[in-house]
């Protein structure tokens, strides 16, 4: 290993910073999921065993079959697992310690991984019934689903 | 050329656009890939393995294309690998899936390159800068303009024999119904007036910006005769790469391209490959590189490519040698898929499948691709029979 270049002096190092605002075609299936967004309502796509994927994808995961029937799923749903994060890491979209979760919507067959948005673990637990918290100005993007929050208290009991 | 026989069994193409908006990048290759199947009479149980090519990541910004589009290419429970060999990458994809097959991996393989070109900027994407040499923010047609005017000044090739490979090639295209440019009123005029962009390659002799994809379903020499359309057998592979600066570097005809073509004609048993291929389908995404390949390739004495041209030796109707019926890159550019094309379109031509751009009588195509900076050699003959 050296440190010095062949001047004698210390190899200076180079900045490079390469961007470019690339574009996704969205096609037909994810296109509904965004379109769904902006509305404030949450799709997913059902499977030809009834089952639903949120979100939904174009091609059935274990079938490869094309899939086309995009269906609305609640947007309250239940913790299935969760961690905590304290502080929030370098470029998190949420800047006060928070919770991710994968949040099982009803009607909704896989769970959707999210931020849940309270003050302390404690008040995270597998079980816990949350809703969906949304963006007032939305454009059709992921962004405009906040995070998930817990319900109202009195649908807590026996969690 | 060792191992299993190997056979083309089917062939899909997506119509090549400026922009499929309709579909993503997931629908742009299943579309392909489903032609492909149904050229082959086969169903997604009966494929192996996929291997799947595209251009480098930065020219439509998709990291790990294997991970994203798995279920659409039907890989669960499948073997799914991605080839990277810049510009050429769709040639040497068919010859990695080629070697599963001759190395008695798997049986039966889909093969597939794609490019969304309308969601990147290919030129922005091959002029990146790097602290250590000037970024000329030029693309592809900056880089070669000064090798094709060294391929001019060396062999005395007349001024517009560029813009006769790119005439052709347009009015090949017009027999291709997947072509991306198909000019039904271009004249030669035309292309000759064009506006200069990097002297001396005209607006006019340069590729398009496309989006497409093309897959390829390769099978065993079983499945080869089991298959209810006709097939093409690979008769010779070969992939070789270089440097694209060093000391003596011929950039007009690199050693690379030479070893390459060599290897794959002794593997396919050609020792004349003018009189012994029929057609050819060459990567030729700027006018000139038409008369350099015929000579890197051997059609050619050195410095004779361009009289080939002129002699119209290369057209479709009436030449010996006819190159690039579909259109070649100079009418259909989706990079990452280009160099599979390429092989594809020579499958079609000696299975007969070609279509109104067909050549009569097609028993022995050459399938070509090149990328980097003229670095990466990928080529394939393939033949009506079994080698």
């Amino acid at each position: 290993m050296t440190d010095q270049d062949v001047t004698g002096l210390p190899p200076l190092r180079a900045d490079l910073v390469i961007e470019y605002p690339f574009i996704r075609t969205t096609g037909p299936v994810v296109g509904a999921f965004l379109t769904g967004l902006r509305e404030a309502v949450l799709v997913g796509i059902r499977r030809a065993d009834g089952t639903v994927m949120v979100p939904p994808v174009e091609y059935d995961p274990v079938t490869s079959e094309p899939l086309s029937e995009v269906v609305e799923v609640s947007s309250t749903g239940t913790i299935v697992s969760w961690t905590w994060v304290d502080p929030p890491r370098p470029g998190s979209p949420w800047d006060t310690p928070h919770g991710l979760a994968l949040v099982l919507l009803d009607g909704a067959d896989t769970p959707l991984l999210h931020g849940v948005l309270v003050d302390s673990p404690d008040q995270v637990a597998t079980g816990l019934r949350v809703e969906a918290v949304w963006k007032s100005e939305r454009v059709g993007h992921i962004t405009d689903l906040v995070g998930f929050a817990p319900v109202a208290r009195d649908t807590l009991e026996g969690s | 050329m060792g191992g299993e026989r190997t056979a083309v069994l089917g062939v899909g193409q997506t119509h090549y656009r400026s922009t499929r908006g309709d579909v993503s990048m997931a629908g742009l290759v299943r579309e392909a890939a489903m032609r492909a199947l149904a050229d082959a009479g086969l169903g997604w149980s009966d494929i192996d393995a996929v291997v799947i090519g595209k251009a480098p990541d930065f020219f439509e910004g998709l990291m790990m294309p294997e991970l994203y589009l798995a279920d659409a290419l039907g890989c669960v429970g499948k073997p799914i690998l991605r080839v990277h060999t810049a510009g050429s990458v769709g040639g040497s994809t068919a010859l990695v899936a080629t070697s599963l097959i001759q190395g008695r991996i798997h049986r039966r393989v889909l093969t597939l390159g794609f490019e969304k070109q309308s969601e990147s900027n290919a030129t922005w994407a091959l002029s990146l800068p790097q602290p250590f040499s000037v970024s000329i923010n030029a693309g592809a047609g900056g880089y070669f303009s000064p090798i094709m005017r060294q391929y001019m000044v060396r062999s005395g090739a007349p001024e517009l024999v560029g813009c006769m490979v790119a005439f052709k090639d347009r009015q090949h295209a017009l027999s291709n119904p997947y072509a991306h440019l198909r000019q039904h009123d271009l004249t030669f005029d035309q292309v000759v007036e064009a506006p200069m962009l990097w002297d001396p390659i005209r607006f006019s002799e340069t590729c398009p910006s496309s989006d497409g994809a093309c897959a390829m379903v390769l099978g065993d020499e079983a499945a080869g005769d089991a298959s209810p359309r006709p097939v093409a057998w690979v008769h010779g592979t070969a992939m070789r790469s270089e440097a694209n600066n060093f000391p003596g570097r011929d950039e007009v005809n690199p050693q690379a391209s030479r070893d390459c073509a060599a290897d794959v004609f002794r593997q396919a048993g050609i020792s004349d490959p003018r009189r012994e291929i029929d057609v050819v389908e060459m990567y030729v995404p700027f006018s000139w590189f038409e008369p350099i390949w015929l000579e890197s390739l051997g059609f050619a004495e050195r410095d004779r490519g361009w009289r080939m041209v002129e002699e119209g030796a290369t057209r479709l109707d009436g030449g010996d040698l006819p190159v690039n019926c579909s259109g070649g890159v100079l009418s259909s550019n989706p990079i990452g898929a280009s160099g599979m094309i390429r092989f594809a379109e020579a499958s079609l031509q000696v299975r007969g499948l070609a279509g109104d751009h067909q050549v009569d009588g097609a028993r022995m195509a050459l399938g070509h691709a090149y990328g980097g900076g003229a670095q990466y050699f990928a080529m394939w003959v393939v033949g009506a029979d079994k080698p």
